[in-house]
């Protein structure tokens, strides 16, 4: 049997009813990610505290390592090589980064705030002073400063795309889950086994109905990060948009997947932890995938808010096209969306005892 | 075959089903013809509910041969625009009104908007739910949301119905109701295939089908049940003159009894009542017919 469009659109219109019906859902669903925002945004308004220095180890100068690591003004980041440096100080993720090497330091220097680099060199100056004087990093190590143009941002800014990322993975991934799995206990979901719905009907039609949610709320969320909090929007904001729901997908098909594996709603609740805390610590929300510990960056890779974020901050920040974020970025959200998708719906053929 | 979906609606030839240790269905047979009222009778745990989940395809059979409407249950998918299907949960959505529930599963079905319109109309009036049209599921009391559910079920006309434990606290009123339409819908070629363990629902079905520990104990029309039990009808006789007539009929090889003021007769068939009353004429007569219950209760006793 092909899927039938009109039987789809059953089922995703009975979800839009059951929504307009729940006023605290809504409410929720909404609010609750204005909420955030706001909470992120005033929590992360404020001028960037301390400076972000990237550090590229190439070998020797233990001694200006050290001296850089633990100067209480440096929040120091350990960078895999100069050019994750230079994009990252581009981005204005990083105020500027240090490369050490055994022929000579190499300092990277966002140019569009002088003061900060002022504060990096004058520390790294200070501490090749210091290792002269002990002998131990040799004469032979000079030097040079480099400038590259980077965003003066607020740290609201570099974050507000993927928080905004986030929080619609997050309720899009509950919302789907808790409400799949009350298909099963109201017993729905077995009638629907003995209809001519098909499993990819049930499917597309929950995350068709839970879309048309996703779009109101990624439309409100998407409007308080750009105009209250000022987070630039130099690219299209449609094209936001689109990476946008194709995450919302995603964590619905996600969702789907993941309350077969739950029988209760408290169930469902303990995969939150599991689901949503790797997507903070390890997709750039927050800092960069880059300094992320290397064994544990494959994981980061296949999460897909790394992707999102990514190509959010590529939209919002330096105003990417469509093209620019289509790989790897659009890519891989589409995959994790197949990828889920396909597993909800070869998981209820499992059903079946 | 054409002929074969028109006389068999279902049929298991030595159908097994384990969940673990369990045997829930041990080499179940049964033939459920077409066009009639089927009752599944039998304690919890007989195995009714997995065989009727195995018909429509839910379950994997470990063994045996199952043919629904005519095709093997693998095909069963095929059939779902023709089968109706009733689980004991109530499987509809509180927070829709009794209204959006129907045109939901209309709307499965790919009812066009009159045919629609007049099935709903005619279902809401069976299960007297036209007048809660509006109100939320979820308001609904227990026998109005049992009522709403079979409407949804039938909201499709399906060719088979199969009903889960369907009039669990519906008012007998409502009951009467029920049966009436699974009745008509008999008459019109339907198969109506009921789980229940109320013998009283029972015996308003046409066939019955009883079933212990996942085999069947008794299959037959009510009335061929009781004989096979060795359960007979007594007739009851007022007359005038008791203990001559009494005397009368044990002549003639009846075995009469007198008893507060009658004269009882064990019938071996009912038709023995007309040579009866050729030999006496009672003021007043009653047959009392013997109760289902305690035809299963023996035959339970004889496995």
């Amino acid at each position: 049997m092909s899927p039938s469009p009109a039987r789809i659109w059953v089922v995703a219109l009975r979800v839009v009813r059951q929504l307009k019906r729940d006023r605290r859902t809504i409410g929720l669903i909404t609010f609750a990610p204005i909420m955030l925002m706001i909470l992120f945004g005033y929590a992360l308004s404020g001028e960037m505290s301390g400076i972000n220095l990237g550090l590229v180890d190439g070998g020797g100068h233990q001694l200006l390592r050290g001296n850089l690591e633990s100067m209480s003004d440096f929040d120091v980041l350990h960078l895999g090589s100069e050019s994750d440096a230079q994009r990252l100080i581009a981005e204005g993720r990083l105020d500027g980064a240090v490369v050490l090497a055994p022929e000579g330091v190499r300092v990277l220097l966002d140019a569009s705030s002088p003061q900060i680099s002022d504060a990096i060199a004058a520390a790294v100056q200070a501490g090749a002073a210091g290792e002269r004087a002990t002998g131990s990093g040799g004469n032979a190590s000079p030097i040079t400063r480099r400038y590259i143009f980077g965003y003066d941002l607020e740290m609201i800014d570099t974050i507000g795309p993927a928080v905004l990322g986030l929080v619609i993975f997050f309720f899009a991934f509950i919302v789907s889950a808790i409400s799949f799995l009350r298909e099963k206990t109201l017993g729905t979901l077995e009638k629907f086994m003995v209809s001519p719905l098909s499993r990819m009907e049930i499917i597309s039609g929950y995350i068709l109905g839970f879309s048309l949610m996703a779009i109101l709320q990624s439309a409100t969320t998407l409007l308080i990060v750009v105009f209250v909090f000022g987070v630039p929007m130099r690219g299209s904001p449609i094209t936001a948009f689109a990476v946008i729901l194709l995450l919302g997908a995603g964590a619905l098909a996600l969702g789907s997947f993941v309350s077969n594996f739950a029988r209760s709603e408290f169930q469902v609740v303990q995969f939150i932890p599991i689901v949503i805390i790797p997507q903070i610590v390890l997709c750039g929300v927050f800092w960069p995938v880059q300094s992320v510990p290397e064994f544990l960056r494959p994981i980061s890779y296949v999460l897909p808010l790394t992707y999102a974020s990514d190509a959010l901050r590529e939209i919002m920040l330096k105003g990417a096209g469509l093209a620019d974020i289509l790989y790897p970025d659009l890519l891989a959200l589409a995959a994790f969306f197949a990828i889920f998708f396909a597993a909800a719906t070869l998981m209820l053929r499992r059903e079946v005892g | 075959m054409a002929w074969s979906e028109a006389r068999q609606a279902v049929s298991a030839r030595g159908i097994s089903k384990s969940f673990g240790r369990q045997r829930v269905l041990d080499e179940l047979s049964v033939e459920i013809p077409s066009g009639l009222t089927y009752c599944l009778l039998g304690p919890n745990g007989s195995g009714k509910t997995t065989f009727i989940r195995a018909v429509v395809g839910l379950l994997r059979l470990d063994g045996g041969d199952l043919q629904v409407l005519g095709r093997p249950v693998g095909e069963v998918a095929r059939l779902y625009p023709r089968i109706g299907y009733m689980t004991q949960h109530k499987a509809l959505y509180p927070d829709l009104t009794v209204e959006e529930n129907m045109e939901f599963y209309a709307g499965l079905y790919s009812l066009t908007k009159k045919q629609r319109k007049e099935r709903m109309e005619e279902l809401l009036r069976m299960v007297e739910l036209s007048a809660h049209r509006s109100r939320l599921a979820g308001a609904l009391s227990g026998g109005m949301y049992q009522r709403l559910s079979l409407a949804c079920t039938l909201v499709h006309q399906p060719q088979l119905l199969l009903l889960d434990e369907p009039t669990v606290g519906v008012d007998p009123r409502v009951r009467q109701t029920f049966w009436e339409y699974f009745n008509r819908m008999a008459e019109e070629g339907k198969t109506v295939l009921i789980t229940t363990h109320l013998m009283d629902e029972a015996e308003k079905c046409q066939r019955v089908g009883y079933m212990r520990a996942g085999r069947m104990a008794a299959e037959g029309s009510p009335e061929e049940i009781l004989d096979k039990a060795g359960l007979q009808p007594i007739l009851k006789l007022w007359l005038a003159d008791l203990e001559e007539s009494a005397a009368l009929l044990a002549r003639q090889g009846y075995p009469a009894a007198v008893k507060e003021g009658t004269v009882l007769v064990k019938l071996e068939a009912r038709a023995q009542v007309k040579e009866i009353l050729a030999l006496v004429e009672p003021l007043d007569m009653r047959l009392v017919e013997p109760r289902l219950e305690e035809a299963f209760l023996l035959l339970a006793e004889g496995q």
